[in-house]
């Protein structure tokens, strides 16, 4: 390979709003090769790539889609604290030219952040089908920063893009970034706090642009005041700022983050009427018509029906084929030659172990987790994609409000039913951290298709079909009631919905193929050792006849308090493995399928009780921990194991007295 | 209705036609007020002898404590209209609030307001300009409605978070639809559609536009 001389490695971060086409622009940049994962200690998705172009190597990362550099989501401290210590090389602002004055309110805090930035003019296709068209250079004339038209979706104008990037980077173009200048009134002020701010805080200013520091001191933002306070002389100049901000309010009247926040709107407005022609009177678009219905107050219910019974017959149509191809696979053709080929090189105790621990555990994962996981990460990309998710969350928001979430916590729920895994990774669509958890802590407790066979398997043919339906619904109004309490216990206010409805859009394959890819590398990475080191436990567990002891330590619980046969416990260590397990093992322990020669039809319903509640799955762990973290999935699991016990000995003492 | 009432209104226009700068008379309250002018210059006497309103080179103007007077109304009138919403428990829980003595205290406890969020409230009541009853919230409006966003009432949060999505004091917006069931509602702002919660959007006060006058503007 030949080595140039101007061959580095540099930083390009995307940033700017959601739904504007900033990841469509990340995969045009970067191959098959991006990884997405999280921010260091939150549950934000951090999307990376790699991008050879005219002999440099850029690292691409794409920030999350937010509408300002407030407090208001993790989202948004992560992108500030990212762009105003990191500082990437350069930044790509991407904004929709038929939405400018929303775009264009980030893009001044860009610039107030002071970060070197280029503006891909996104959608410009779609805004002039809108009748709008906006004049790119008299834009950058405005902001005094390149501004690059392109239809991200059609790879139009990437090109010219990354020319204009490195043309940045290499001094060919010189950027003159717009100060952003407010009213006479808050611009002397801001001047006062600066040199504050300068002179005070020399530690905090090295690392954000003072001026900002006092723009975010001015809008009395959170972070930036403790930041501030625990700096030496961080009270004296929260003193002389708090004292501005009071003499702001008082000259208008108004909140000082609203004063600010007017006169950015102002200042963005007056550029969005100087840069953009309405050329032809805009008309009913499809995309409007179709909106008509989605959303509608009545018809919007069946579409909704009708968009989830579709998901769910995808995920478990391609799910259960996968499943039956895969399991065969493993179980049937793959263990047995793998296990065959290792006796002849070792005793047959660590085949076993091998066979029965290591190998099981990929099986789990490669034939329970993935087949449901890839078709539903395919069809989460299509529902994000398209537009259709905040439809749905408009739709179902005052349902979910009886449980303290609001309405995008209706899809992880949904999902619930089919595996709780997809559930898991679902319940990241809420804002705040709070929420997700709340959310997370839900979806598991949904019967998933495993514990539905569970209940069909075991109630539904043995006690009756009542007694399943019954089951089914006490579980929904588990799920209710944990909800709600979990909902009055954890700390924080409810968040009320605030979010944007984009237009409806048509998904590109390519876009929703690499995202699929990259989200279920990440699912493998984190996953998978979980799974297979579980699985090894329980193999350990078995062979070695210590699950028999633990069944026996169980016994007082099971039998005592439970009301079941001591042998029951151990399909119910083995279902953290994989729930419809637990029917198996019970067969074979028992040495016959006819369950009623064990169990009482009572037995049965405590049985299956338990099973329903107890702990989810060790791949729903592993998602779990994915997801929020292993001290919060140890709680959550605690909390299913007691939830499982309480229930099902009050159960068993309610039902043995009327039956 | 009372005479205190009447009062208020009588109160709130003098200070919404200072506001403007245009100078009152009787005859405009009176039609205002949808009185007969004799019942107006009852208003107008009651109002001069306890010192809540002065005459100033033929214009009538608040005086400090008619301005607290007006204050007081208004922050009783937003309690009593939406303090609690328009539900039934809302209603009843009104009911059972009786009669409100501290109303500093009561803003912190009953809804939320922290120390920021009372004094922008008290701010913003004190600078509305018109009369209070012109207001309503946007989840009052109707599909295809039209308002101009005056205040927002809430935490500091939402306050901020509100304006950055473009629902500035004075900016014009519509509504689009409303799902069922108490459910969001969704508004046009600057050329993009938003959801806003019911809760979020009961928080959000505005002046209703004409129709027409609307699209002309």
């Amino acid at each position: 390979m030949q080595q140039t001389e101007h061959e580095r490695h540099l930083t390009v971060a995307l940033a700017g709003n959601a739904n504007v086409g900033k990841s469509v622009i990340f995969n045009q940049l970067t191959g098959l090769d991006q990884m997405v994962g999280n921010w260091p200690g939150k549950t934000v998705e951090r999307a990376e790539g790699t991008l050879h172009f005219k002999g440099y190597t850029f690292k691409v990362l794409d920030l999350p889609g937010i509408y300002s550099l407030s407090t208001y989501s993790i989202e948004e401290i992560v992108a500030r604290d990212y762009i105003a210590i990191e500082r990437p090389d350069i930044i790509i602002n991407v904004v929709d030219a038929s939405a400018l004055e929303r775009n264009l309110y980030f893009t001044l805090q860009l610039l107030e952040l002071e970060a070197p930035i280029v503006v891909a003019l996104n959608q410009v296709d779609f805004a002039s089908k809108r009748g709008i068209e906006v004049d790119a250079q008299r834009l950058s004339l405005a902001l005094g920063v390149p501004v690059v038209p392109t239809v991200a979706i059609g790879g139009i104008g990437i090109d010219e893009l990354l020319s204009t990037v490195v043309d940045v980077l290499e001094g060919k173009v010189e950027l003159k970034p717009l100060r952003v200048r407010y009213g006479k009134e808050v611009e002397e002020r801001l001047d006062n706090i600066e040199s504050i701010v300068r002179e005070k805080l020399p530690e905090l200013s090295a690392k954000y642009p003072a001026r900002w520091i006092a723009i975010k001191l001015l809008e009395r933002d959170e972070d930036i005041e403790t930041k501030v306070r625990s700096n030496q002389n961080g009270k004296e100049v929260l003193e002389y700022a708090n004292a501005i901000v009071e003499e702001v309010e008082r000259l208008h009247g108004e909140p000082s983050s609203v004063v600010i926040a007017s006169e950015r709107y102002g200042i963005v407005n007056n550029i969005a009427r100087d840069v953009t022609r309405i050329v032809s009177p805009p008309k009913t678009a499809l995309e409007e018509r179709l909106d008509a219905v989605t959303a509608h107050r009545i018809l919007g219910y069946p579409v909704l029906i009708a968009v989830m019974m579709v998901t769910f017959a995808t995920i478990f149509v391609a799910g259960d084929f996968l499943v039956g191809v895969l399991d065969s696979l493993f179980e049937d053709t793959l263990i047995p030659i793998i296990a065959g080929a290792l006796s002849t090189v070792m005793p047959q105790a660590f085949v076993d172990l091998i066979a029965g621990g290591f190998l099981s555990g990929i099986g789990a994962g490669v034939t329970i987790a993935l087949p449901y996981i890839v078709p539903f990460y395919i069809i989460l990309a299509v529902l994000e994609d398209s537009g259709y998710l905040p439809r749905a969350a408009f739709l179902m928001d005052s349902v979910m409000h009886k449980i303290g979430l609001h309405g995008k916590a209706f899809i992880p729920l949904l999902l619930g039913y089919g595996c709780s895994v997809p559930a898991c990774v679902g319940c990241r669509i809420m804002e705040t951290d709070r929420e997700r958890f709340l959310a997370g802590l839900v979806v598991v407790l949904v019967p998933c298709a495993a514990r539905t066979v569970i209940i069909l398997g075991l109630v539904g043919s043995y006690v009756g079909l009542p007694a399943a339906l019954a089951l089914y619904l006490f579980d929904l109004v588990l799920v209710f009631a944990l909800g709600r309490l979990a909902f009055k216990a954890l700390p924080g206010e409810p968040v009320g919905l605030i979010m944007e409805m984009p237009p409806y859009k048509m998904p590109s394959m390519r876009n929703i193929g690499k995202k699929t890819w990259a989200r279920t590398k990440d699912f493998i990475y984190i996953a998978f050792p979980l799974i297979i080191g579980g699985s090894v436990v329980l193999e350990i567990l078995r062979s070695t006849g210590l699950a028999w002891s633990i069944a026996d330590l169980m016994a007082p619980f099971i039998n005592g308090w439970l009301g079941l046969p001591t042998i029951t416990g151990i399909p119910l260590i083995f279902g953290i493995l994989r729930k419809e397990l637990t029917l198996i093992l019970l067969s074979e322990l028992a040495g016959t399928t006819n369950f009623s020669q064990i169990l009482s039809p009572l037995q049965m319903v405590v049985f299956t009780l338990v099973t329903m509640i107890y702990i989810p799955c060790i791949a729903t762990i592993a998602a779990f921990v994915r997801e929020f973290g292993w001290k919060r999935a140890v709680g959550v699991v605690l909390i299913d194991i007691l939830l499982a016990l309480l229930i099902g000995g009050v159960a068993y003492r309610i039902l043995a007295a009327y039956i | 209705m009372s005479i205190d009432s009447d009062l208020n209104e009588f109160l709130e226009l003098v200070g919404k036609f200072e506001a403007e700068n245009r100078p009152v008379d009787l005859s405009t309250i009176a039609l205002e007020l949808k009185r007969h002018v004799n019942e107006a210059e009852k208003v107008l006497k009651t109002a001069l002898t306890s010192g809540l309103v002065e005459h100033n080179d033929g214009v009538l103007r608040l005086t400090d404590k008619g301005r607290s007077v007006v204050q007081a109304h208004r922050e009783h009138y937003l309690h009593e209209e939406y303090g609690h919403g328009h539900s039934l428990m809302g209603r009843v829980t009104r009911l059972l609030e009786g009669r409100v003595r501290d109303w500093r205290g009561h803003w912190r406890k009953r809804h939320g307001f922290d120390d920021r969020a009372l004094e922008n409230f008290y701010r913003s009541l004190g600078e509305l300009k018109g009369r209070i009853e012109e207001i309503q919230t946007l989840a009052d409006l109707r599909q295809g409605e039209k308002g101009v966003v005056t205040l927002v009432l809430g935490g500091h949060g939402l306050v901020r978070r509100v304006s950055e999505m473009g629902l500035t004091p004075g900016t014009e917006v519509s509504i689009v639809r409303s799902a069922p069931f108490h459910g969001p509602i969704e508004v046009k702002v600057r050329g993009v559609s938003l959801a806003l919660g019911r809760g979020v959007a009961s928080k959000i006060f505005v002046k209703g536009l004409e129709k027409d006058a609307a699209n002309g503007a």
